[in-house]
């Protein structure tokens, strides 16, 4: 997917490499990435610092998890550290489950030497000697090129049995992983890597205290250990110092959606949604036709929520996104215009997220199947006034409930639609209509009322 | 030395519990108007429920045979989206006995597909790839990914014989091959459609045409219709599309499918698996 360029002056931390060289050359170029500046703080940091010393830059850095949970990475990497074990276990999660999403699948095929030295660096500092990259069977020119630069770095000596010479070793592996959307949940990753049916298990203990195979585990998103390396070198108040004082640096976007040309960009955090679609290039249709045609963005992914032009000054930031209502997720924002339904797409979404659902607690797999029916009554006319209240309560019950991500931000399109769009909602319960023209409620409703 | 290694801890431990809970007082708590703490780690009590016309709520979601150490559950009859037929033989368990009474006693018949013998299969091929994965119950997917390669899909015969032989509990094989979405248990069929479901496809309208095509093809997504002739699936535009949602044919992306052009399409793949096969 192509690579957007944004606002001058955006910092750039996990795409600095990219386009630098070329990763699709023998050994994914290390030689060139090398001259890039790669591998130069794993180095730096096998010879000159202490696995402690690493986790102290990463806990300054302030670097949280970029996978949708928004844990500080440094805090998790201790708590691994912390727990008595003969082995431990680093895995980075690169599956990407959202259909659609790319920014992962990007960042891996631009720069893979860079998130190999950020899993080497997660593995130094928590004392691993075996890490994996889990990619989605899909992603066949991300994974051979990160085999690739694994493979490379072992012959350099980077990598393998006696690391740059300390006698310490590290193994990293890449797995392809084939499932549904529920993979990418970090329990469920760990089962799928154990070769087993992939269902999430209870929390806690969290992995970084039993994981794969039983051990204390790091699962990080790839693009959280990609900042590693950067944070490394250029020490972490650099790092600090970038975005929203408190979630600093920069996240991945993927514009999608009613643009002209969709693309990957990376922005520091705490960056107004209106100001990352005003600034990117791309030739969007916000650019060119200005907001008027854009009715909504859907920020997340199928798991995400609606946030109207109105609301378009929340920022990029798991706190700001979460009170308004979506989520950060894959780092999707897919914007919506006039003609698409709200309550359709809302509906679409949680009876994907429903399908895909693993069906191990009781509240997901038959409250999110009771949302999509009653997202289904709403836009073929078969409901009550009184159902928006059943959803709302629904869904306080199946988030409570909630076992793993996807059942506690399952609601999250069909609640966020409801508080932002009330009035199109309303059309399709009361009036039995649809104000893009999309669904066909009966107006069955409508002459109940009126009688 | 680990706490957990001392020989009787967990019984001390157990037994300090029961007889704490024993000097408690009894108390009836006046639910719903009082409600008790509910643990953290509370998700529900299995339990196995009929609806209001006699009919067992079993979701066939093999938690109850996961859960049950001497693996005395198993399940009857097809999946919850009348996908995977996982029941072979005679009506023997107590949840189809009770499913075949109930019916009886509410006058209607009793579907007789459900518990139709499984149709057997040449296993020749199958215990050369047994003997290729060592028997070992954890390269279960190598092992389904093989029979699936030997028999184009995984019949009920191959998975029952593989839970002989490596002594894997039917319910976690069957567990795995469900929630891998490249493990068939239908034959290959003819054709394939496959729609794209993510969040910018369905705002450009993928999910009407997926609706069109559900009721054309009369399977839903993950089946294949009625006649074996198409299997609808799903596919991934990667973010890339724009103006059009992603609808592929036998992996050819269509131009542009209206809901009306997905009826078409579907008889169109339908009569021409129909002529193609020997009648």
């Amino acid at each position: 997917m192509e690579l957007l360029t944004g606002r001058r002056g955006w910092p750039s931390v996990v795409l600095a490499r990219a386009g630098t060289y070329d990763p699709g050359l023998e050994g994914a170029g290390i030689g060139f990435a090398e001259a890039a500046g790669a591998w130069t703080a794993w180095r730096r940091a096998v010879t000159t610092m202490l696995p402690e010393a690493v986790i102290r830059v990463v806990a300054e850095s302030g670097l949280r998890g970029r996978g949708g949970g928004a844990y500080p990475t440094g805090e998790k990497w201790r708590a691994c550290r912390r727990m008595d074990a003969t082995e431990r276990f680093v895995v980075a999660n690169g599956f990407e489950a959202d259909p659609g999403a790319q920014a992962d699948r990007t960042l891996m095929e631009l720069d893979p030497h860079g998130i190999v030295e950020g899993v080497a660096l997660a593995a130094y500092a928590v004392d691993a000697t075996r890490a994996y990259i889990a990619v989605g069977s899909g992603a066949t020119t991300a994974a051979a090129r990160l085999r690739a630069a694994v493979a490379a770095a072992e012959s350099a000596g980077y990598l393998g049995e006696n690391v740059l010479g300390t006698g310490r070793p590290l193994w990293i592996e890449v797995r392809e992983l084939s499932g549904s959307f529920v993979v990418g949940e970090e329990t469920v990753l760990l089962r799928a890597l154990e070769e087993k049916r992939a269902q999430p298990d209870q929390r806690p203990p969290y992995p970084s205290e039993r994981g794969l195979f039983g051990q204390p585990t790091v699962v990080n998103n790839v693009e959280t250990l990609a900042a590693v390396p950067w944070i490394v070198t250029n020490g972490p108040s650099a790092y600090a110092a970038i975005g929203d004082p408190a979630e600093p640096g920069t996240t991945l976007v993927q514009l999608s959606g009613a643009v002209a040309k969709p693309g990957v960009v990376e922005v520091p955090t705490g960056t107004p949604i209106k100001e990352l679609l005003e600034r990117t290039s791309g030739g969007t249709a916000w650019n060119e036709a200005g907001p008027a045609e854009i009715k909504a963005v859907f920020v997340g992914g199928p798991s995400g929520g609606f946030l109207p032009i109105s609301a378009l000054d929340t920022r990029l930031s798991h706190a700001a996104l979460v009170a308004a209502g979506a989520i950060p997720g894959s780092g999707s924002i897919v914007l919506i215009d006039t003609n698409a339904c709200i309550v359709e797409m809302a509906t679409l979404m949680t009876r994907f997220l429903n399908d895909e659902a693993c069906g191990k607690t009781i509240p997901c797999r038959i409250g999110t199947r009771r949302m999509a029916e009653l997202g289904d009554g709403f836009c073929t006319g078969r409901c009550r006034p009184s159902d928006p209240d059943l959803l709302r309560s629904l869904a306080a019950d199946t988030r409570d409930a909630a076992l793993c991500g996807l059942e506690a931000t399952a609601m999250n399109p069909l609640l966020s639609g409801m508080r932002y769009f009330a009035q199109e909602f309303e059309d399709h319960i009361v009036r039995g209509s649809c104000p893009a023209g999309v669904c066909r409620p009966v107006r069955a409703t409508a002459a109940v009322g009126a009688r | 030395m680990r706490t957990d290694r001392v020989p009787g801890l967990g019984i001390v431990k157990g037994m300090m519990l029961t007889i704490t809970r024993a000097f408690q007082p009894k108390v009836t708590v006046q639910y719903p108007e009082v409600v008790q703490p509910i643990a953290p780690r509370h998700r529900g009590r299995l339990l196995l429920l009929y609806d209001e016309f006699g009919t067992l709520k079993c979701e066939t979601c093999f938690q109850c045979a996961a859960a049950c150490p001497i693996e005395c559950i198993d399940m009857g009859g097809v999946d919850t989206r009348d996908r995977y037929h996982v029941h072979w033989g005679p009506a023997e368990q107590y949840a189809e006995r009770r499913e075949e009474s109930a019916l009886r006693r509410s006058g209607r018949t009793v579907p007789d597909r459900t518990f139709d013998p499984f149709e057997l299969i040449d296993l020749g091929p199958l215990d050369a790839v047994l003997a290729r994965e060592d028997y070992n119950p954890r390269r279960a997917i190598q092992i389904l990914e093989g029979a699936q390669e030997a028999y184009g899909h995984l019949p009920v015969a191959a998975l029952q014989h593989i839970a002989h032989q490596t002594g894997a509990w039917y319910s976690e094989l069957y567990g795995i091959a469900t929630s891998y979405p490249h493990l068939r248990f239908e034959p290959p069929t003819g054709h394939v459609v496959a729609v794209c479901r993510c969040s910018t496809c369905a705002a450009l309208g993928s999910g009407r045409i997926l609706a069109a095509f559900r009721d054309h093809l009369g399977t839903d997504v993950g089946g294949v219709s009625p006649d074996g002739a198409v299997r609808l699936q799903q596919t991934d535009c990667r973010g890339e599309s724009v103006g059009v949602p992603r609808v592929t044919v036998d992996g050819e992306a269509l131009p542009r499918v209206s809901v009306e052009d997905a009826a078409t399409i579907a008889a169109a793949l339908r009569a021409h698996v129909a002529q193609g096969r020997p009648a």
